[in-house]
């Protein structure tokens, strides 16, 4: 803990108890629903925001934004937890404990488990999972678009919605085509939830391996070009521009957008009114594919070419590093911030997606592809706060109000704010106190993620979801 | 050694090797890289001068038959093999500079007997220092000097250093004594 | 070759006087620190240099009676080859035992790879069963640092999908050095100072760049030699190469066109390679015909470089689709050449590694 703040409780550190007491001293508050931030402190009293403080004059000297900041719970719009069908992965117990020590407290679990969370059985497994547990995090639910996720038959959309989900994706692939997209969006435009899209033309990324450009050309690795992700971007909201006109409720949301084009048709698309939110994950904001090459550099510290500058300092391929989309270029990833930063990106998702390490350590090309990444996103985006390529109320709304904003009413929570009289939503992390990733402290199952070794800010402490502990840090 | 010293340790196996052979014919000599092979010249240069007659001259490499490639971290330097005669029932004077283990020519045999079937095999060295690892005898030496594992032996010739000469030193600290051969 | 000189360019600091302890081998000023050879692209030009030079002793042991040398005798190199190649394995077969290794030679269609046993369980089979040293054919990029990061010996890399085939590359310089540069005694046959062993000289790989591990090496080598180096071939097969060639292999800058005249035009070094039937399945060429036509090596085409131009291919080669028959056995082919520099390139490269301690 750093200057001055303090953090007072009765010692109850099993996860899922009330916590019956809490005071946070002299602490940097991050409001992002009242757009507030600055010295205050917080008190709880059985689970409660009993007292949120705003210190004034000489009782704030001494608190500044780069030590204890105290946010709303983040929200992930977009993980993987494997459960029922992948179990080997990750668990859905083990998923929410690492939710927590990312600071997450409401997590949305995706459609494609096995079997797919096609119908409302599927989803009672989920709940049930996650009530036994015993983690307080908020485990939500996305659906799946068609049966199966295969692309033809749309899935039990109202029983669903009826049911409770968040949304309804076929993630893991692009929903199968235009004519099921139009379709489901203007039938679950009336339910008041969005079709989410994973932007992907799958002919133009057969055995894709890496972006495509100047890396991968050199690594020898086949090219994953942008075309795939904006091409379909472009036509999924002319899609939804056809659709608003007979369905004025119908939304779209673009999941893990990557690539300049897409952004800027998102930015066109809601100057002109139409319905689209959209995210990015953490690793396409602070990597990019120079990591292949075996350089570690922060996309806002890369040069153009790894291989001149000095920046390959590990072995090239890492597996760890292939995910879809795949990691951009300097230029792609600096387009990604500065859409977060001026509010095109209006949220920032983990797309957390854990495999094993059978899966996962073998040769870049037949790598499972994903990286688990719940637990590293909040020192990935503090990284590009630090380097002045975002603001700490940006970073922090992005991973609250704004996926609170795509999730449309769904959660438990009333406000992604500090919120007096409401249950206790809350992350706790120190700023100066950095932290390297290694797998004995990750709680993921998730092997072979390309941060380990790595050296990041902002340690969680504390987080508290629904009013009760979901992780404390013991290793003070 | 003065470089003096030297020149008539030259002559006077340039001598013995003949009256061993009871002449020059079916005589061949092979320096071993890298001093053995100036050596060779020389007495080869010496033969002919004294007796008219000039030997065939080769140059061996033992770096491929070294038996402590991987107790070294750097690469020993290839300097190359020139054998431009059939070996087949010549009888080779082996000719190195200091004979130390006996471990170079053990290699340098080995090598040797690769090419062909020598009808013998003689050994001349400039400086024997004792501490034989191996049953190696020379069959001329140039000088006998006693030494302890310490101590280093430095030849110079003009061919590849400054100049002449043969100095004995303490090992530099830091190196102490080698528990490898001493070849080269 | 004189007696009294080591190779030309070896022994540098003995020449300069200071006088050598007896009783360790001469060691050089290019120590070979490399545990494993997994591309070509961190080599620096000395040890270009050193590779190009033992490879020189090792052509000498090759002209020998028994061309043997018992440099790597006790220890085991395990050949390990998920793709087809014969040429290749046995090549390096050939290198290892002339070093009097003891050679193991996996064809994976053969092994348990085909019932799906992974690759880091290969390999760690193999280094249980004695390996010393691990050369690996792969078809996907990079899985020879996949094999490195777990295997306690020393991985050669005999080829990984589209990216890397160093002993390739090495050989490809070796053959144009040997035949390019002159005899040692007219002048040295070693990398000056600034390593420019090709400066002046235009080379030209012609072909299919896209799948090619051969010619991605040789943009390092060739342009790290100083070489004026151009790419030509259908601009599908070129894809990508652009961005590579403007910012340049560490910097070093190449020429990418479509225009086979323009590329050939004067060129000292032409290397064809190989166009597999399965680009037309994927849509990258219309037919093999047209190919031919418009970027196979013909003598008429060939005309248009220097009359005493080298011809080069990694083999096996599709006679009268990128090359021309006559072409192949012409007076300027080196091809054979290539193939025998090979043997002679991979024992260095083997005699090189081993002597690294691990």
């Amino acid at each position: 803990m750093t200057t001055g703040a303090t953090l007072e409780r009765l010692a109850a550190g099993e996860v899922g108890a009330l916590v019956v007491e809490l005071d946070i001293g002299r602490a940097w508050l991050v409001d992002p629903a009242s757009g507030r931030e600055g010295p205050g402190e917080i008190v709880v009293r059985d689970g409660i925001v009993e007292a949120v403080t705003w210190l004034e004059g000489d009782e704030a000297a001494g608190v500044d934004p780069g030590g204890v900041v105290v946010a709303p719970g983040f929200v992930d719009l977009h993980a993987h937890l494997r459960e029922p069908g992948n179990e080997d992965a990750e668990t859905i117990a083990t998923g929410l404990a690492a939710a927590a020590h990312g600071g997450f407290t409401t997590v949305c679990a995706m459609a494609d488990t096995t079997p797919a969370l096609d119908e409302p059985s599927v989803l009672a497994r989920v709940r049930a999972a996650a009530l036994a547990s015993g983690s307080p995090v908020e485990l939500l639910a996305h659906g799946a678009v068609t049966v199966g996720r295969a692309g033809e038959q749309l899935a039990a959309l109202g029983e669903l919605a009826d049911a409770g989900v968040v949304g309804f994706s076929d993630d893991g692939a692009p929903v199968g085509s235009a004519a099921i997209l139009r379709n489901a969006l203007a039938y679950v435009g009336t339910l008041g939830l969005p079709i989410v899209d994973h932007a992907e033309d799958p002919g133009l990324t057969a055995g894709a391996e890496a972006n495509d450009g100047y890396v991968a050309t050199v690594l020898g690795l086949r090219g994953w070009p942008a075309a795939a992700e904006e091409s379909v971007v472009a036509r999924d909201l002319a899609v939804l521009a056809d659709v608003v006109r007979d369905v004025p409720g119908a939304r779209l949301h673009l999941t893990h957008l990557s690539t300049a084009g897409a952004l800027d048709h998102v930015r066109r698309a809601k100057a002109a009114g139409l319905p689209v939110t959209c995210d990015i994950t953490p690793h396409h904001l602070a990597l990019t594919d120079a990591w292949l090459a075996g350089a570690r550099r922060w996309a806002w510290d890369a040069g153009d070419d790894p291989w001149t500058d000095g920046a390959v300092v590990a072995a090239p391929y890492d597996p760890g590093l292939r995910v879809n989309p795949p990691l951009r270029s300097v230029v792609e990833v600096a387009a990604c911030l500065a859409a977060l930063a001026d509010g095109t990106a209006d949220a920032v998702a983990t797309d957390h997606a854990p495999h094993t390490s059978v899966d996962k350590d073998v040769e870049f090309g037949a790598s499972a592809v994903g990286i688990a990444g719940i637990e590293t996103a909040l020192g990935l985006l503090l990284g590009a706060v630090d380097a002045g390529r975002l603001t700490l109320a940006r970073a922090v709304a992005a991973l609250t109000v704004g996926p609170g904003i795509v999730l449309g009413g769904r959660s438990r929570r009333r406000s992604f704010g500090l919120v007096e009289g409401a249950p206790a939503d809350l992350v706790v992390f120190d700023r100066s106190d950095r932290w390297t990733v290694t797998p004995e402290y990750l709680a993921t199952k998730g092997a072979r993620s390309p941060l380990i070794g790595r050296d990041l800010p902002g340690r969680v402490l504390l987080t508290i979801a629904d009013g009760r502990l979901a992780y404390e840090d013991v290793s003070a | 050694m003065t470089a003096d010293e030297i020149r008539r340790a030259v002559v006077r196996i340039s001598h013995e090797i003949v009256e061993k052979q009871a002449g020059t014919s079916g005589l061949a000599l092979v320096g071993i890289q890298r001093r053995g092979v100036p050596l060779a010249q020389r007495i080869a240069e010496a033969i002919e001068e004294h007796e008219g007659a000039r030997l065939p001259v080769g140059a061996l490499d033992i770096t491929f038959y070294r038996d402590d490639l991987s107790m070294i971290a750097q690469q020993p330097v290839v300097k190359g093999t020139d054998l431009p005669f059939d070996l087949n029932g010549l009888t080779i004077v082996l000719v190195d500079d200091v004979l130390y283990t006996g471990r170079t020519i053990r290699a340098a045999m080995d090598a040797l007997v690769d090419f062909g079937r020598p009808q013998a095999i003689r050994l001349a060295v400039l400086v024997d220092r004792g501490h034989r690892e191996l049953p190696i005898r020379a069959d001329h030496v140039g000088k006998n000097v006693p030494t302890s594992r310490e101590e280093v032996v430095r030849v110079h010739l003009a061919e590849t250093d400054a100049s002449d000469g043969v100095e004995i030193e303490r090992a530099p600290a830091g190196y102490g004594a080698p528990k490898v051969e001493a070849v080269g | 070759m004189s007696l009294a000189e080591p190779i030309a360019g070896t022994g540098t600091p003995i020449a300069t006087g200071t006088p050598e302890v007896d009783a360790a081998p001469e060691t050089q000023s290019v120590p070979w620190p490399h545990r494993h050879l997994l591309d070509v692209d961190g080599l620096s030009a000395d040890e270009i240099d050193l590779v190009m030079r033992t490879t020189d002793a090792m052509r000498e042991v090759l002209a020998r009676p028994i061309a043997k040398v018992p440099a790597l005798r006790g220890r085991n190199v395990t050949i390990l080859f998920y793709e087809a190649s014969t040429r290749t394995r046995v090549s390096f077969e050939v290198a290892a035992k002339n070093l009097s290794a003891d050679v193991v030679n996996i064809a994976a269609a053969t092994s348990s790879v085909t019932k799906g046993e992974s690759l880091v369980d290969t390999v760690r089979t193999i280094e249980a069963l004695g390996a010393d040293m691990l050369v690996m054919r792969h078809p996907a990029s990079g899985a020879p640092y996949l094999a490195a990061e777990i295997f306690g010996g020393s991985v050669l890399n005999g080829g990984d999908g589209w990216h890397a085939h160093p002993t390739q590359a090495l050989l490809d310089l070796y053959t144009i050095r040997e035949r390019l540069l002159p005899a040692p005694g007219a002048a040295p046959r070693t990398a000056t100072a600034s390593g420019q062993l090709l400066a002046g000289r235009k080379v030209v790989i012609l072909g299919d760049l896209l799948h090619s591990r051969v010619a991605r090496s040789n943009i390092w080598t060739l342009t790290a030699a100083g070489a004026d180096l151009w790419l030509c071939g259908p601009s599908t097969l070129l894809r990508g190469f652009e961005a590579w060639a403007s910012r340049g292999a560490a910097g070093r800058r190449f020429t990418v066109t479509s225009n086979i005249d323009a590329a050939l035009r004067d060129a000292d070094v032409v290397m064809a390679l190989r166009i597999q039937r399965e680009r037309m399945a994927s849509g990258l060429l219309p037919s093999l015909r047209e190919y031919a036509a418009r970027y196979g090596l013909t003598r008429a085409r060939l005309a248009a470089a220097r009359p005493d131009a080298l011809v080069m291919h990694p083999g096996p080669m599709n006679e009268g689709v990128e090359i021309a028959p006559d072409v192949a056995v012409g007076t300027n082919s080196v091809i054979t050449e290539q193939v025998t520099n090979g043997v002679a390139v991979r024992m260095a490269l083997l005699y090189l590694l081993a002597g690294v301690k691990s």
